[in-house]
């Protein structure tokens, strides 16, 4: 165990030095003034250039990489250009609604996958499955304004946008999660009010993650159930049912963990547009806002997040599969 | 629980949850009699701070927060009182008397001074951020009692009027809440997400990101505002904008409506469509720099080459007039800088081949992207081979960096910070300015700029400027496109609709009234 939390501690940060470096290129590459952008267009040369300087962006790129580094390795990852705030602030404010929106996103997509890969592997839920990879393969913006023309404009059974009704006065702590921050100050009609923000845009970034979860659950079950142990089961009299759920599914999880792991990058990726549409508060339009106003140190500092994340995701997901089949421990 | 249960009690479970939450969609917040007026902002305003805020989205909680001592009438280009009653300019042009509204009092309860208003003019300075050029040019400030303020300048400065009325002028901010949060920074910490100015409404919520809350400001010296309450909340895709303002969860949007779906906007009984006139002003750089435009008679074949006029008609619709002048309509007397673009007689040979890179920015309109392709195609039919190119504001402020790499045409809509043509022509064409993104240089302009910023007498300033503007026009260095619109789509219970053209995308949110 050791082992394995050293070596992708060590990968961690291999891949966090590798993105930091990425970013930093194409800062040199890609021509553009934030600086003027930022000031506006009838700041004096004198202005522009003094908060140039300021930011150190009047340095050579080694330099400011070095001094980035110096300042990372804090903790501090310098000041956002577009909010003039810390970066590490910003993060810490629209994080947890990302946090939030993707754990939801994920744990409808085990369910959706889960019931669709169960379904399936007997040889049923075509109904299920049609819809789920009709709605996965319609684009994520066209997906959520139809889902929000049904369900917010037309039955106005869901709200249309942002995290929670500004009347409310929801808690704003500890964890930023406001289902988690409502159920511990036992305000339930903030749990009841988040989760109905919550359900389109989650079930719009849980589609396509359900159904790659779902199609390789099946495979793999089908793979499982045609082998011996399966074989045994059913003649000690164990009906079909039994047989796939107390014998099928744990061997068969470990192709869907994988895919889980990989499907979590899509998804983080899905909620740039997801957020957008929306009007999300959390990282996705953060970097929205960044990218337009070529914020280098804020998309850094999402960069290095969202790289983190994946690489410490992949990592549970490693060790879940091992928890779900024993056999692994042993390679 | 027997484990056969555990994945239909876990489904049962989330179907609850998601029922439960379907029933909560509350009704619209209501605060006393006036409602709350709902708004969307595209994108976050960034800071509150007045001294350093220097954008177009967020002008309306700016305006509806501060006061400065001059605004514009609606609808007009005439400076009137604000928290100055009347002013006295002397004829040198370099000492401006304010007079002072008594009575005044900022939202903590602090009343307005002479005092007050020079803390808020030196703080700007302190700071020194893009708006302190409104400012630096002053010499001296006095306060010979609590209604006089009186301002003494370096040099005569003709739009100094115009800086104190512009949305970006200096502001009164309390002295107490500046000394309470002063910090190391002159309280521009505190600044960026509170307000404590003497401006109808309060700033009672800023949550970036998310949303700003505006409340009526009772202790308010003016015409109280009607509503109790406004919510301004971003919402970065115009299309949920649209879901919103026809589902009636807001009551306008305020810019940037997609100009294919204005028609239909029309034909729908709860909204109005509005447009009201402004300085924004679509324009066309052209590289000079660098062939194949550095050739003055090329520039003018693809000018004419448009066909700008058509052109204007075709993406604007009603929502715009072709530019008749190098300022934008109401700055100046068109005939004093006109410009004009008669469609040549083009042939196929027209361009000679000329290869050309365009590039502009997008906007939610879809106005830039559409008259890009136009203009690509015209270019296309006229002998030039046009690439065009979608980029963002900061790339478009590096060309002026390297010149030579920059591409030869760019495509943007401005606005000047004020009614005055110098706030204009200084950051379009200066050599200096801001807004000259493809490094235009005329010394014989700059020239007229310098000498009209010192004319006291506006006649002859107006001409001076008109003078610069010829030049420009005459160079074909600047493709001068459309004077569009400010256009607006609101609910059809919404009255009491007060614009002014200088403060675009921004409406006196204390005027408006919900039926």
């Amino acid at each position: 165990m050791a082992r394995f939390a050293l070596t992708r501690s060590a990968s961690l940060v291999g891949i966090l030095l590798g993105l930091s470096v990425v970013v930093f290129l194409l800062e040199a590459v890609v021509p553009a003034d934030p600086v003027r952008a930022m000031v506006g267009a009838s700041a004096t040369p004198q202005i522009v250039e003094a908060k140039r300087h300021e930011l150190g962006l009047d340095r050579p790129l080694p330099a400011q990489y070095a001094h980035f580094l110096s300042r990372a390795v804090r903790g501090d990852l310098s000041m956002s250009l577009y909010t003039r705030r810390p970066v590490r602030t910003d993060i810490a404010a629209f994080l947890p609604a990302t946090v939030e929106l993707a754990a939801a996103a994920l744990a409808l997509a085990f369910v959706l996958g889960g019931v669709l890969g169960l379904l399936t592997a007997r040889g049923g839920g075509t109904p299920l499955r049609v819809g789920l990879v009709a709605s996965a393969s319609v684009p994520a913006f066209l997906l959520a304004l139809l889902l929000l023309i049904v369900f917010y404009a037309r039955l106005r059974w869901f709200p249309g946008s942002g995290r929670i009704s500004p009347d409310l006065n929801a808690p704003t702590g500890p964890t930023g999660l406001l289902t988690i921050d409502g159920l511990l100050a036992g305000r339930l009609d903030v749990v009841r009010d988040a989760l109905a923000h919550l359900a389109l845009p989650a079930l719009c970034l849980a589609l396509g993650p359900a159904v790659a979860l779902g199609r390789t659950l099946r495979s793999s079950l089908q793979t499982v159930l045609r082998s011996d142990h399966i074989r045994t089961a059913r003649a000690k009299g164990l009906t079909g049912r039994e047989v796939l759920l107390r014998h099928g599914v744990r061997p068969a999880l470990n192709a869907p963990l994988t895919m889980a792991g990989l499907q979590v990058g899509m998804l983080l990726a899905g909620v740039v547009v997801i957020e957008s549409v929306f009007a999300w508060p959390g990282i996705g339009l953060y970097t929205v806002r960044a990218i337009a106003s070529f914020d280098f140190p804020a998309i850094v500092g999402v960069t290095l997040v969202m790289g983190a994340a994946y690489v410490i995701i992949n990592a549970l997901v490693d060790v879940a599969q091992v928890a779900a089949d024993p056999r692994l421990r042993a390679r | 629980m027997p484990r056969r249960l555990l994945l239909p009690v876990t489904l049962l479970a989330v179907a609850v949850l998601l029922g439960s939450a379907c029933t909560s969609s509350p009704p619209p917040p209501q605060g006393g009699q006036g409602g709350t007026l709902q708004l969307a902002y595209l994108a976050d305003m960034a800071q509150a701070d007045p001294d350093v805020f220097y954008d177009i989205e967020g002008n309306t909680v700016i305006l509806s927060v501060y006061e400065g001592l001059l605004k514009y009438k609606p609808d007009s280009t005439e400076v009137i009182p604000s928290l100055a009653e009347k002013w006295e300019v002397s004829p040198d042009g370099l000492t401006y008397t304010f007079h002072l509204r008594s009575g005044v009092k900022f939202h903590d309860g602090t009343p307005f001074d002479a005092q007050a208003m020079k803390t808020s003019f030196q703080r700007r300075l302190d700071v020194g951020a893009a708006p302190a050029y409104m400012v630096q040019p002053i010499a001296s400030m006095q306060t010979p009692d609590a209604t006089t303020f009186v301002v003494r300048l370096k040099h005569p400065v003709a739009p100094f009027l115009h800086y104190m009325a512009s949305s970006w002028g200096p502001k009164a901010i309390s002295p107490k809440a500046l000394a309470d949060h002063a910090g190391k920074d002159h309280a521009q910490t505190w600044l960026k997400e509170h307000a404590d100015g003497t401006g109808p409404f309060q700033l009672t919520a800023f949550e970036r990101g998310q949303r700003y809350e505006l409340t009526r400001f009772d202790g308010y010296w003016g015409q109280k505002a009607h509503v109790d309450k406004v919510e301004i909340r971003i919402i970065p895709d115009i299309g949920t904008q649209r879901l919103q303002l026809q589902s009636g969860d807001l009551d306008a949007i305020l810019h940037s409506f997609p100009q294919a779906e204005l028609e239909s906007a029309k034909s729908n009984p709860d909204l109005q469509v509005r447009d009201f006139s402004s300085f924004l002003n679509n324009i066309l750089y052209l590289n000079t720099n660098k062939k194949p435009l550095s050739d003055p008679a090329l520039r003018k074949t693809l000018a004419g080459a448009l066909d700008r006029d058509s052109l204007v008609k075709e993406v604007y619709g009603p929502y715009a007039t072709p530019s008749s002048s190098t300022y934008p309509s109401g700055l100046l007397d068109p005939a004093l800088a006109p410009v004009a673009y008669p469609p040549s007689e083009t042939t196929a040979a027209a361009g000679g081949g000329s290869k050309l890179t365009f590039a502009y920015t997008a906007d939610d309109s879809g106005v830039h992207r559409r008259l890009a392709e136009l203009v690509q195609q015209r270019l296309d039919a006229a002998g030039f081979s046009v690439a065009i190119k979608e980029v963002q504001l900061p790339q478009v402020f590096e060309y002026v960096n390297d010149l030579q790499a920059a591409p030869d045409m760019v495509m943007q809509t401005n606005t000047p910070d004020g009614a005055h043509p110098d706030m204009w022509a200084r950051i379009e064409w200066y050599s200096t300015g801001g807004l000259n993104y493809l490094g235009y240089k005329s010394p014989q302009a700059d020239k007229l700029l310098d000498q009209a910023l010192e004319t006291t007498d506006q006649a002859t300033s107006d001409r001076l400027y008109g003078g610069a503007g010829k030049i420009v026009a005459r160079d074909t260095a600047i493709i001068f496109v459309a004077d569009p619109r400010d256009v607006m789509v609101l609910r059809k219970n919404l009255t009491g609709v007060a614009h002014v053209p200088n403060y675009p995308w921004a409406l006196d949110l204390a005027a408006l009234q919900k039926g």
